[in-house]
């Protein structure tokens, strides 16, 4: 760092109550040097009134230097700074905030290639769809057997339901469901699978899948909906994440929900996260709350 | 890092500059003022008073004898370093956009703006004949009728001075006869600043396209290209490091209209060879105007549209990154 460092500490209120008797006359300025740390202390009246007291610190440091340099370091000032004393004038110079350089690691970058691709690896593997007519690797529409197979089919199941009769349809209702669908007829969800499920509400789910949700906070700004899933994904299976972000930038806010499908990978993924030192920072992980509506 | 915050300036500013040592800094703005400061502690050594308009550029000689700025007041002028006085005052019919000394010090040159009717000419003066100064006569007087120069630097060993237009060309031209040596043109638009490496072997390019290129100064070979979102305004060459750091950010009329968290005001620092961007630092309230690396490649400062000059010294961290390409 550079030699100047210096705090304008404000002024205690015993100071003040101090000073309140003796209206308009202030304290000379004093300067105390101690080793290589000055320290400045000026009295002045601010704009309502009130009297403050400033200390100001400053580091002396020497350095070697060229020759050129150190004469040039004894040049009078001039132009606006004439009169200024020896030293950084505050009027001009202050120190500001820390700021620190952000690193770019196009690691990350990489990682988050390498996990797009990764699903699709893994998918190629394993069938997707397959058709309902020629068991093939393809959508039921798409399929080359379409129109000679189809109707076959169609009349063998016809044949089979015929021969059969009725003892298999009052014993299953599951066959049933397949030829509605075939006729393109929609069937709400509370009737689907022959309506055993009618007066099942949504909302059971919906709480079973809350007490799998976990709340994490302390996200950096650059983090992704994929930086969350390849952190969590080892914990278990994920239904949903859910990260807020700003509606302008589209960076992060910093927090995000994740809900898993079982309440034990929730537990192991706090457990293991939480203290987590992630982009710089320290993710904090921990159950969510309920939401309210 | 903490940067030391200068506040000499009310305006935009418009360059900065270190001396040979980098011992000292040279800012100047859209204000009339000439500021110097200790690079070191960020001490205001002085002004030089005297401009009526603009300042849009400053340039010291190598042994800091002598400062040579150029405004929009129709002036460039020749400042004693020590004291502050004006030493001389050439006068033009333009606004001065661009002036440098050669390595020497003793020819320098200045460019100015297409303006008011006025061409764009790029002038040498040779500061030993005084009968050439006093007659403000230039010994060499290039007009450039296709683009205006908006930025420009000496060349090395002080053959030519490398000039970059509006149009997004390149130019070499001869400090002696005043001719066209070279000519590219890797830009599409205006090329906002030219910087030279510690060596004087290569040459960055800024422009409103919004990539910086490095060139090599003597074939103008285009090397590499820095790539960003948004035009840039500045860009410097590390002396110790493999380094590039850009400033930008939107045009200046655009800045009332954006969030300042989507502004992208931060400096960015690019790997050299790579052509990847490593790192960056925040800090201006609004776009980067101009950003000088000191000669020790310790520190680096910026200077931004809103009237700031920050000088930052490297953390160690700086200086034990290692990219990985």
């Amino acid at each position: 760092m550079p030699s100047v460092e210096y705090d304008d500490s404000k002024p205690s209120w015993a100071d003040q109550v101090e000073e309140e008797g003796d209206e308009g006359t202030l304290p000379s300025p004093k300067e105390t040097i101690k080793g290589n740390i000055k320290t400045v202390t000026e009295y002045k009246i601010d704009e309502d009134g009130r009297k403050c007291k400033i200390v100001r610190t400053f580091k002396i440091e020497t350095r070697k230097a060229s020759k050129a340099v150190a004469r040039r370091k004894n040049w009078k000032k001039f132009g606006n700074s004439e009169f200024d004393p020896p030293g950084p004038n505050v009027a001009t110079t202050t120190v500001s905030d820390d700021v620190f350089m952000t690193f770019v690691s196009n690691k990350e970058d990489l990682n988050t290639q390498d996990q797009d691709e990764d699903p699709m690896n893994k998918l190629k593997g394993q069938k997707i769809v397959s058709c309902r007519i020629c068991k093939g690797d393809h959508w039921t529409t798409r399929c080359p057997y379409k129109d000679t197979l189809g109707p076959m089919q169609k009349e063998l199941a016809e044949q089979l339901g015929l021969s059969t009769g009725d003892k298999e349809k009052t014993s299953e209702p599951e066959p049933a469901q397949p030829a509605q669908s075939k006729t393109g007829k929609y069937v709400p969800p509370s009737l689907r699978d022959g309506g055993t499920r009618r007066g099942e509400s949504m909302q059971p789910n919906r709480r079973a899948d809350d007490n799998a949700t976990i709340r994490v906070t302390n996200l950096s700004e650059d983090t992704r909906e994929t930086d969350l899933q390849e952190l969590f994904r080892p914990f278990g299976s994920i239904s949903r994440i859910y990260l807020a972000k700003d509606k302008n930038t589209g960076q992060s806010k910093g927090f995000a929900f994740i809900s898993f499908h079982r309440r034990e990978d929730a537990a192991r993924a706090i457990a293991g996260v939480s203290g987590f030192g992630y982009d710089h920072l320290i993710l904090n992980v921990e159950w969510a709350k309920p939401s309210n509506n | 890092m903490r940067p030391i915050l200068l506040q000499g300036h009310e305006r935009s500013i418009t360059q900065i500059k270190y001396n040979r040592e980098g011992d000292l800094l040279f800012s100047v703005a859209k204000d009339t003022v000439v500021n110097v400061w200790y690079s070191v502690n960020g001490e205001r050594l002085g002004t030089y008073n005297g401009h009526t308009g603009a300042v849009w550029c400053v340039d010291v000689d190598w042994d800091t004898k002598n400062v040579l700025t150029g405004s929009a007041d129709n002036t460039c002028r020749l400042w004693d370093c020590q004291t502050g006085k004006q030493l001389a005052q050439l006068k033009t019919s333009s606004a001065v956009r661009t002036c440098g000394f050669d390595f020497s010090g003793n020819i320098i040159m200045f460019s100015t703006d297409k303006q008011m009717g006025y061409q764009c000419f790029l002038n040498y003066f040779d500061l030993r004949d005084p009968q050439q100064i006093e007659d403000n006569q230039p010994y060499v007087s290039v007009p450039c009728s296709e683009s205006k120069i908006t930025s420009a630097v000496w060349g090395p060993l002080g053959e030519f001075v490398i000039a970059g237009h509006e149009n997004g060309e390149i130019n070499q031209f001869s400090a002696k006869s005043g001719e066209v040596l070279k000519k590219v043109k890797e830009h599409t638009k205006q090329i906002n600043d030219i910087q030279t490496s510690v060596d004087l072997t290569m040459v960055i390019t800024a422009s409103k396209d919004n990539t910086a290129k490095l060139f090599d100064s003597t074939s103008l070979d285009h090397i590499k290209t820095f790539k960003t979102e948004r035009p840039v305004n500045s860009a410097a060459i590390s002396p110790i490091m493999d380094h590039v750091v850009m400033g930008g950010g939107q045009e200046a009329m655009e800045v009332t209209t954006t969030s300042t968290r989507i502004g992208k005001f931060e400096a960015r620092f690019f790997h050299a060879a790579y052509e990847e961007e490593f790192g960056r630092v925040k800090g201006h309230f609004g776009p980067i105007n101009c950003v000088a690396f000191h000669p020790d490649g310790k520190s680096y400062s910026s200077g931004g549209e809103d009237g700031y000059v920050r000088i930052h010294y490297f953390d160690p961290q700086y200086f034990e990154f290692e990219f990985e390409g």
